[in-house]
């Protein structure tokens, strides 16, 4: 009788545990292969993979698209990069408001959307984290993939026990072996994020880029926020970025210098072994907080979180929080205003390497209107100019 | 309702399902399950399997280091290996308690601080040492609380504190100028530990342990036993010295490495496959205990419960958070494992950054204090390792008793170093 209670028991927990195989896996296929759709717009001049750059990441998943916004007059190359952590959507979705927008006058663009794309398909253990989150947009929604901060294991595993930077071998957290933003420069017989790393300092040397901006978002519990990280050869530009933008008054936006001893970041690493300055912006996004309160795509896209205020009460934080929390509007808003005076500034100073860019919405121009009225359906649009990312 | 009320229900609801679960007498993981399961559905977010799926895999790496490691360790006794290194320690060394004591505490320190992991100590060490301290007198629940305690601050020890790294990495600070404030409280504790519980025991009785000591193969010799070791601490070595140049293989693997030539060296023969399997069977509660703990933290974290216990945490005024540190890290520990450092860690550094302590030493002394949390349920994970691989088979509480001690002398030390890190700031040579 014990026995056959002991046989029943474990063909229940089988089927159950099944049943969960079965659940879970469609949802995490669905998340790695869910299509998103980037709309070419009419600035878009050419879309190239970064395998053309280093041959080392053709086949992988990381072999992500390189949109090229071609001026219509020759100046300054601008490199911007989205989804170098792909847990801060912000991060992502202002360079997409670039590629699906922009178009050049004078300089050129370059623009990366998933830079560590293997982070794209893969959502934190442990975190909760939602698989996609959706923007609506004037004809629907359209769904994007949420990410972590670090290459999906199914990419590049097992980690060692200790991550030993190259070239400085600065001994960093094991699991830092999979973040992008820890493997530059990155080298071309590495792991997969360092070979991505690498192909895209090759694309920074071959496209001879004069400005490289990543683009992050940071929980508010976190010093480095609101801000400009600049390379030495960018302090200048950044500095004057900063100033105009909080002298306009639409928002605040500090500048720090990148410091020498931390290695394989990209405000270091990028300026160090390329001729381009390299600047890093910071988002506040109350998602990443380790107080945050339920882990929802609400609170993802509105940063509103009562946790996260009480906390900013106690003055536990680096920027402000109150109950209308922090929009992806706003956040995004930050972002593509930032890069549009980064080049205002950078062609006041440099007329015969002029970068100008129309048809980005500024800040108030993506809160008045929201992110959605800037996205494209692909739907409806010439089939042609349709890109999956 | 507000988000506070809410997590709190939530909370509560989990807490009520584990008690109730427990009641009805299910084992330690599947209470943490039910109560992980129940979360959900207070939540709203009726069963979501792909958290429950995300959350189980959380500690995958960890499970796959604990099964490598104690198979090669499950092999190294079948062949011989351990009784014949036992004895010819206690032979070599039975005169001076204090020395057998210094080089017992160096082998139970020396694992963990490479792995940053107190279970590896356990594993690979720590059935060796409780043989030769039973034989020095001392008493087997003593024996089990100095084998876990040590254990627990080799996982504190640099070069490698995982909390410490993660904490780090959390506040985007370098792990760097770690290793003397971390060094220094850990063998100090250490010490203290084998000597106030080992002190007392009867002299060594040589004659009657090696008459108790099972006889090793004929052929055993230091080589075989030695060997596997070196295959592994050369792997680790290696990884190390040109990280650049060798692929990683990972933990698992070079235990598994070191596991294949303890076979191959065998001087009797061995039956790889049924190792294997008894192997799995004496880790599945600790694997499911993981497993489970994972679902937990990771319903916790989606239903809101995880920022209610961090955000409360961290609100307390600074005097009580100094004295609550004794209470508030072993008890995440035993709730959360390594998922403390992210959850209370972080919050806890930049609270105390922002008030002008230094973040290091108060970062290091919080790692030492941390593990003591690997006793208590509901994981009581290295807890429950010791007790396995010592062969402690009376009552858990007793063998909590015997570590009150050490326990109370590591918060003080941890406890000062948060208090006086900025007067400490020199340990870190920065
Ligand atoms: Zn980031």
């Amino acid at each position: 009788m014990a026995d056959n209670n002991v046989y029943i028991r474990k063909i229940i927990l089988s089927v159950l545990g099944f049943l969960l195989l079965i659940f879970s896996g469609i949802s995490f296929y669905k998340h790695r292969h869910l299509e998103e759709h980037v709309v070419l717009g009419e600035g878009v001049t050419e879309v190239k993979k970064l395998s053309d750059y280093f041959d080392g990441v053709k086949g992988t998943i990381n072999d992500c698209n390189i949109y090229i916004l071609e001026g219509k007059e020759p100046g300054a190359t601008l490199f911007v990069m989205g989804a170098s952590h792909p847990e801060e959507p912000a991060g992502r979705l202002a360079p997409w408001i670039f590629v699906e927008n922009g178009v050049m006058e004078k300089g050129r663009l370059i623009v990366v959307l998933s830079a560590n794309r293997s982070g794209t398909t893969v959502t934190r253990l442990g975190g909760g984290y939602p698989p996609d989150y959706t923007i609506p947009t004037g004809w629907g929604e359209q769904k994007f993939r949420m990410g972590d901060r670090w290459a999906n294991p199914l990419d590049q595993w097992p980690d060692p026990e200790v991550y030993i930077h190259y070239p400085s071998r600065q001994n960093l957290a094991y699991v830092d072996i999979r973040n992008l933003n820890r493997a530059w420069p990155g080298r071309p017989n590495g792991t997969l994020t360092e070979k991505t790393c690498y192909a895209f300092m090759e694309l920074i040397r071959k496209e001879k880029v004069d400005i490289f901006i990543d683009l992050h978002e940071a929980e508010l519990q976190y010093p480095v926020i609101s801000t400009i990280v600049a390379h030495e050869k960018g302090h200048e530009l950044a500095a004057v970025v900063s100033m105009v933008l909080t002298d306009m008054g639409e928002f605040n936006m500090g500048m720090e210098y990148s410091p020498k001893s931390l290695h394989g970041l990209s405000h270091r690493e990028v300026g160090d072994f390329s001729d381009a300055i390299s600047l890093l912006f910071e988002a506040p996004e109350p998602f990443l907080d380790a107080t945050r309160g339920k882990t929802t795509r609400e609170q993802l896209l509105t940063g509103k979180d009562e946790f996260i205020v009480k906390a900013g009460e106690h003055g536990l934080l680096f920027e402000k929080i109150d109950e209308n929390g922090w929009p992806i509007d706003v956040r995004v808003g930050r972002h593509t205003s930032a890069v549009l005076m980064t080049m205002e500034i950078w062609t006041e100073e440099h007329p015969d390497m002029s970068l100008v860019c129309i048809n980005v919405p500024g800040y108030a121009e993506v809160i008045e209107n929201g992110i959605g009225y800037y996205l494209k359906d692909p739907f409806r649009a010439n089939p042609e100019r349709v890109i999956i990312e | 309702m507000s988000m506070f009320t809410y997590a709190g229900i939530i909370l509560g609801v989990m807490v009520s399902i584990y008690i109730i679960a427990k009641i009805f007498k299910l084992s330690t993981e599947l209470s943490m399950l039910a109560a992980a399961i129940a979360g959900g559905l207070a939540g709203g977010f009726r069963i979501p399997a792909r958290h429950i799926a995300e959350g189980a895999m959380t500690y995958l790496d960890i499970n796959l280091i604990f099964i490598t490691a104690t198979l090669f360790m499950n092999i190294l006794k079948e062949s011989g290996g351990v009784a014949f290194v036992v004895r010819r320690i206690l032979k070599r060394f039975h005169r001076s308690r204090t020395l057998l004591f210094i080089l017992l505490t160096l082998l139970l320190l020396i694992p963990g601080a490479l792995t940053g992991a107190g279970s590896v100590t356990v594993l690979i060490t720590g059935g060796m040492v409780a043989v030769v301290l039973n034989y020095m007198g001392i008493s087997k629940v003593r024996t089990t609380a100095i084998v876990f305690i040590i254990a627990g601050l080799s996982a504190a020890a640099p070069p490698v504190s995982l909390w410490a790294m993660m904490t780090a990495a959390g506040v985007n600070m370098p792990y760097v100028g770690f290793f003397y404030p971390l060094l220094i409280p850990c063998v100090i504790a250490a010490l203290l530990t084998i000597f106030i519980l080992g002190w007392k025991g009867t002299g060594t009785d040589i004659e009657k342990a090696f008459e108790e000591l099972p006889e090793p193969p004929e052929k055993m010799n230091w080589l075989r036993v030695i060997l596997p070791f070196i295959i592994f601490l050369g792997l680790v070595f290696i990884g190390r010295q040109w990280p650049h140049s060798t692929p990683v293989i990972g933990l698992p693997l070079m235990f598994l490495c070191a596991a294949v030539t303890s076979f191959i060296l065998s001087p009797v023969k061995v039956n790889f496959f049924k190792i294997s399997g008894d192997t799995v069977e004496q880790l599945l509660p600790l694997i499911g205990t993981l497993t489970c703990a994972g679902i937990l933290v990771q319903i916790m974290t989606l239903t809101g419960v995880r920022g209610l216990l961090a955000v409360s945490t961290v609100t307390l005024p600074v005097i009580v958070v100094y004295a609550s540190l004794f209470f508030v890290l072993p008890v995440s520990e035993a709730v959360l494992m390594w998922g403390a450092a992210p959850v209370i860690g972080v919050p806890l550094v930049l609270l105390f950054n922002t008030i002008g302590l230094n973040p290091i030493v108060a970062l290091a002394g919080m790692s030492v204090i941390w593990p003591l949390g690997d006793a208590l349920p509901p994981t009581a994970i290295i807890g429950r390792l010791t007790v396995e691989i010592v062969g402690y088979k009376e009552s858990y509480i007793r063998f909590l008793k015997a570590c009150i001690i050490p326990a109370i002398i590591i918060m003080i030390i941890g406890t000062l170093m948060v208090i006086y890190s900025s007067e400490l700031g020199f340990l870190t040579g920065l």
